[in-house]
């Protein structure tokens, strides 16, 4: 069934023009890094209390969608869907990229980045922070297994992929966990956080993996069975809706504690509800539902691609929305009363994005495309021609 | 052109476990903490609110001349080692009260057990404490605080003319926050907010060892209705309120 993989020309204008683009991206990224680095955190828009920005939400986001990104090979290894079989190199190397450009981000955001070696030498393990350091580079070694097997010892696939499956929940419930455990933040303080999360990285790696697959095959004059395209849509489909269903659970209990009324009022009509009803709920949830189920637009190629698109931007706005709404509500010292003081106490905090943070989560964004453009130009890891096996009918809307 | 993928995949798996094991290996050893602090001592401090004035800034203005705390001039982003909250309940039933707030220094600090290099740490005698060499400025600790005892140093900093030699300035890119005046407590005296209440306001704050059964601030938590910020959260904090 699977043809032969092989790697990319990467001779066309088209290549070089758009690793001209991630490159320059890239460039700009890290003269954000050191413009931050050389003059302080002043040079943000970040604050007091909103301490982490959209430096933050860059490489979060590309974290979590990075876990998401494995499941296409998940699915083929775990899950036994042989069809998708030939996805799995590319899912596992896309995963990895995607990793690296997340933890760039977050590794450069540090107040003093220069110190990172000291993460390696004073740990403190009831940290999550430090967990996590253990969690990435444990996923990518899990991955890089298995790629390993996957290229050289396909014996040892079914273990390796396993293991990269669990590496991969462990690793987005310690990601979730980085906001679920802090209970001083009412916005973000659920056990319910870290299986959104998990749900959330399945919608965006797959949106992910639907976009760049159909992208590469498009560009590169490669076949794709039109049946694979609405295999992951239909996957794309079953994800968002198990968003959705986690988001009114939590809604749904929190509603039920009048403790919560305060915050969950502010989460809904506050100052951040536009992103919290506009991002996530309506483009990042319902109008992927609404495109994926509409016989038109749900059986053509570029429905599918706008709902995945959606489901990223729905993914940026929901770890957006996580970050500085988390923040910005103010802290309850005394929970009834109405507080003030200097260092702004009792008010909902401001925040808006400047350059310097853009560029420097963008710059994620791009190394993360660098990376992917080189590994098909360097690596076999999509096959010619992707096919399906004749017997196999995906649901159609 | 291609390259020999087992080669790469090898290499790029190699670095990758060294991630992954490097940090189990201490590759400096760290100092032994050079403290005098035992846990035989448990500071603390009481704040009697009905004796703080809403207008007295005395304490603030002590702590920022004693630790060198640099101002900016971006409320958002100044610097508060402590400050004075206004307090008045939503139904208007009770009046508005200010008190000082501070780094808690709580026993279960949830800014030392979120911070991943343990810059943040607590000291035998209860002292909560940043390790300014240590601090990578991820600022986690000021997520997990409830009391938004901390600030990051958003600017470059430098030592303030007239400024106290005895407290060294903090760089940018870390975080910071009260410290009891540790060096002060080291040498016997009281925090310098506290001595500037006594002195210049009516005495509204009371510091002290309540482990000590005969200190003043033991025998007035012992014997008054003293409250704690937030004691619901479990933290154990060791500001304790009177007349909230």
């Amino acid at each position: 069934m699977i043809s032969n993989y092989t790697v990319i020309e990467g001779k066309s204008f088209r290549y070089w023009i758009l690793l001209g683009i991630l490159g320059g991206v890239f460039l700009l990224g890290l003269g954000a890094f050191v413009y931050m680095e050389v003059f302080g955190h002043g040079v943000s828009n970040m604050n007091n209390q909103v301490v982490w920005g959209t430096p933050h939400i860059f490489a979060i986001a590309l974290l979590v969608m990075a876990s998401g990104a494995l499941n296409l090979a998940s699915m083929a290894t775990v899950f036994a869907a042989k069809h998708y079989k030939q996805f799995r190199r590319f899912s596992a190397f896309t995963a990895i990229v995607l990793l690296v450009g997340g933890l760039a981000v977050l590794l450069l955001d540090l107040g003093r980045p220069d110190r990172l070696l000291l993460t390696m030498i004073h740990m403190n393990f009831r940290s999550m922070f430090t967990w996590n350091v253990f969690l990435y580079s444990g996923f990518t070694v899990l991955c890089f297994l298995y790629l390993w097997s996957m290229f050289e010892h396909e014996k040892y696939v079914k273990i390796a992929g396993s293991a990269a499956f669990m590496g991969r929940l462990i690793l987005t419930t310690g990601t979730g966990s980085i906001f679920g455990v802090i209970h001083a933040r009412e916005v973000f303080h659920s056990a319910i956080t870290a299986p959104t999360f998990i749900a959330v990285s399945l919608t965006s790696g797959t949106a992910v993996c639907l976009l760049l697959l159909v992208g590469t095959f498009h560009y590169t004059g490669r076949e794709m069975d039109t049946r694979l395209v609405q295999g992951m849509r239909n996957m794309l489909t079953f994800f968002t809706m198990l968003v959705l269903y986690l988001f009114v659970v939590e809604k749904f209990t929190k509603f039920y504690s009048p403790a919560y009324y305060d915050v969950e009022n502010w989460v809904l009509s506050g100052p951040y509800s536009g992103l919290y009803w506009g991002g996530v709920i309506i483009l990042g949830l319902l109008a992927p539902l609404v495109i994926l189920f509409n016989p038109r637009s749900g059986n053509s190629t570029g429905g599918v691609l706008t709902a995945a698109a959606l489901a990223i931007v729905g993914e940026f706005a929901f770890i957006a929305h996580v970050l500085i709404a988390g923040q910005a509500y103010p802290l309850q010292l005394f929970p009834g009363h109405e507080i003030s003081s200097v260092f702004l106490d009792g008010q909902s905090a401001v925040y808006a994005p400047s350059l310097v943070e853009i560029l420097l989560g963008l710059g994620g964004v791009a190394l993360a495309g660098l990376l992917y453009l080189l590994g098909i130009r360097f690596f076999r890891l999509l096959p010619k021609v992707a096919v399906a096996p004749d017997d196999w009918h995906p649901w159609n809307p | 052109m291609t390259m020999d993928r087992r080669t790469v995949l090898g290499v790029g798996g190699a670095a990758a476990v060294g991630v992954l094991l490097a940090p189990g290996i201490h590759l400096i050893a760290a100092p032994p903490n050079e403290t005098t602090a035992t846990g035989a001592n448990r500071w603390a401090m009481l704040v009697d609110i009905n004796l703080c004035a809403s207008e007295c800034t005395a304490c603030l203005d002590a702590c920022r001349r004693e630790n060198n705390v640099p101002l900016f001039g971006d409320p958002a982003r100044d610097i508060h080692w402590i400050r004075k909250v206004e307090v008045q309940d939503k139904d208007r039933r009770r009046p508005p009260f200010s008190i000082p707030m501070l780094c808690n220094h709580c026993e279960h600090p949830p800014c030392v057990h979120v911070c991943p290099t343990s810059a943040s740490f607590i000291r035998k005698d209860g002292i909560v404490l940043i390790d300014e060499h240590r601090c990578i400025g991820c600022r986690y600790c000021m997520i997990a605080c409830p009391y938004k005892a901390r600030s990051l140093v958003y600017f470059p900093t430098k030592f303030p003319k007239g400024g106290n030699p005895r407290v060294p300035i903090r760089a940018k890119g870390v975080v910071e926050k009260c410290t009891f005046c540790v060096h002060r407590v080291d040498d016997g005296q009281i925090p310098a907010c506290v001595e500037a209440c006594q002195q210049s306001s009516k005495g509204a704050m009371l510091f002290g060892d309540i482990n000590d059964p005969q200190s003043e601030i033991s025998q007035r938590v012992k014997t008054l209705r003293t409250e704690t910020i937030r004691a619901d959260l479990g933290l154990k904090p060791h500001v304790h309120y009177q007349g909230l």
